[in-house]
């Protein structure tokens, strides 16, 4: 029997429901935009205000992704200033013993940004008929933040070097079960908070980062490094009910795809790199798809006009009806607002919203 | 030897940086010049990763481990090359703009551009306009290759170039900007010199635009 929240979203595909994840747009017209993300009301009411917007009823959060590495380094005493440049290094790292000793200690409600997150959440339920939704960066995309070269130590696993073998292998790892531990407890608490659904934002899991030749003479790294992380989330939120809407804008390959559609989510939202009426060959009847208009580029006429906007809205419409996949169409990734652009890309949206195919 | 620079050829072309190190320093005891392990050796497995990057046999992971065999490599070779008054093809002035913490793309083009004999001059991320301008005074930069990954902060490019012009600097530098959402038709619009889809094709404009710089000198 499908959960609520997946006949929901198959409801909304049904209905052609589209929806960009377009919060920070909101946000960015208050004068104040920065003040609000510690405010957990506030930013409640602007995950409602931007659904009202919208017409959807999907309550999605902002989707920072530089919250959890900031709130973790934070914990750590790296001072905020430092927090967004910092990488660990193989002399940097602490014993085992320690780490385990912080992740056993760590308490989201302590970071700022993490309590008016999980708290936004819980207004928007209480507030609202919306369906609350959480957001976390995953394991894999928070690890390579936290390295600061990720690409070759993850490929040199691939060769088959083991983290006895190889120290910068042993700092992945190490580092990636940091990451994973600090974001079951993140979910955990979001999900403590109302979240019914949680987005988990995988953008590195790509070709960039993990080598598709590799992955071709048959290394497991994708499943190793990215996967099984994930499915630690997916049981987390499966044990308590709640749905994983899956996000990765990266550029996949269809092997990459077909992995990660082992997570079982609700949704798949994938980039503008995807032609999405072909991944539907992929990508189990079960799972919405979701996206994936280029709105990276929303931000230049020169790149995307809003004549563009409208052929690719109902091109995209046209094939996936003709593929019969469950579909709702909406952004590629966050629509950010950029300055000096607010305008164009609001009126993007606006046509992505409304305009009518024929 | 010239069986053996193939071989650190074909080391630098396969990724193996402990081979690598090892065959530079058989070559350098058999009295193979530095200039020739450089060019003959580590440029040619170089150019050949370029090639396959470009034809999509290769990906940024192959990429990255063999420009990191390289760059092992050339911790050798560079004291000796120095000695030996060997000038680089070019200095290039490289960094993520101000507010851009992303790093992947300008470490490849970092990497690639000194396995084509550049010599790289890599500010980091979040670099300001004055660190560029400074850095390209103090090392009479032929280019400044500029990289941003986000939307949001591409539109500081431009500030750079401003920054260069007031400065007298912008008839005296080339330019060359990349990232996800750049392209050329945005490059040109700012006045960039040039504009590269990703880390090969940018190393092919680097050189290009150092021969125009030292042309029109």
């Amino acid at each position: 029997m499908p959960s609520q929240v997946r006949m929901l979203l198959h409801e909304l595909a049904a209905r052609g429901h589209r929806v960009p994840i377009g919060t920070d747009l909101i946000l960015r017209e208050k004068p104040d935009s920065e003040e609000i993300l510690y405010h957990a009301d506030r930013l409640g009411a602007v995950i409602i205000e931007a659904a009202g917007k919208y017409k959807t009823p999907l309550g999605l959060p902002l989707m920072d992704l530089t919250v959890e590495k900031q709130a973790m380094l934070t914990a750590l005493g790296i001072p905020p200033s430092e927090a967004q440049t910092f990488h660990f290094s193989v002399d940097s790292l602490p014993e085992p013993g320690a780490l385990a000793e912080f992740l056993a200690g760590f308490r989201p409600e302590t970071d700022q940004r993490m309590t008016a997150q999980a708290h936004a959440i819980r207004y928007v339920a209480a507030n609202s008929d919306l369906l609350p939704v959480g957001m976390a960066i995953g394991p894999f995309s928070l690890m390579t933040k936290l390295l600061a070269e990720p690409i070759t130590p993850v490929y040199t696993a691939g060769t088959g070097a083991t983290a006895a073998e190889d120290e910068e292998v042993a700092l992945l790892e190490a580092v990636l079960d940091l990451s994973l531990g600090i974001l079951l407890k993140y979910v955990a608490f979001q999900i403590e908070h109302g979240a019914r659904a949680m987005i988990i934002c995988e953008p590195a899991a790509n070709r960039v980062f993990l080598s598709p030749k590799q992955m071709e003479k048959g290394s497991d790294i994708f499943d190793r490094y990215v996967l099984r992380p994930n499915r630690q989330l997916r049981s987390l939120m499966a044990a308590r009910g709640v749905e994983l809407i899956l996000h990765d804008c990266g550029e996949l390959t269809d092997e990459m795809l077909r992995q990660l559609v082992t997570l079982e989510p609700a949704m798949l939202s994938l980039g503008s790199s995807r032609l999405l009426w072909e991944d539907a060959a992929i990508v189990p009847r079960e799972i919405v798809l979701f996206g994936n208009l280029p709105t990276k580029k929303f931000y230049s006429d020169d790149l995307v006009t809003v004549a563009d906007v409208e052929r690719m809205v109902c091109e995209l419409e046209s094939r996936m009806r003709s593929v019969g996949h469950p579909f709702i169409l909406g952004s590629e990734c966050d629509v950010l607002s950029v300055a000096g652009a607010e305008a164009i890309i609001r009126a993007k949206v606006d046509t992505m919203l409304t305009c009518r195919c024929h | 030897m010239e069986a053996q620079l193939q071989e650190l050829a074909q080391a630098i072309i396969d990724g193996q940086r402990k081979t690598a190190v090892e065959l530079t320093n058989k070559l350098l005891e058999a009295g193979a010049t530095p200039k020739t392990i450089l060019e003959k050796g580590l440029i040619a497995g170089m150019n050949v990763v370029g090639v396959r990057f470009k034809g999509g046999e290769y990906f940024v992971p192959e990429v990255l481990v063999s420009a990191r065999s390289m760059k092992a490599c050339m911790e050798i070779l560079k004291p000796l090359l120095a000695q030996g008054n060997v000038e680089s093809r070019g200095t290039v002035v490289l960094g993520t703009v101000s507010g851009d913490l992303h790093d992947i793309g300008k470490n490849l083009v970092s990497m690639m551009a000194e396995g084509a004999g550049l010599r790289v001059i890599d500010l980091g991320v979040d670099v300001t306009a004055d660190k560029f301008v400074q850095a390209a005074k103090e090392h009479d930069a032929d280019v400044i290759a500029m990289s941003a990954l986000l939307t949001t902060t591409m539109i500081y490019i431009p500030k750079v170039i401003d920054a260069l012009a007031e400065e007298s600097l912008r008839d005296k530098v080339k330019i060359i900007v990349g990232g996800a959402p750049v392209t050329q038709e945005w490059a040109t619009s700012i006045g960039a010199d040039g504009y590269a889809p990703d880390a090969a094709s940018a190393v092919d404009v680097l050189l290009d635009l150092v021969q125009q710089r030292r042309a029109s000198r």
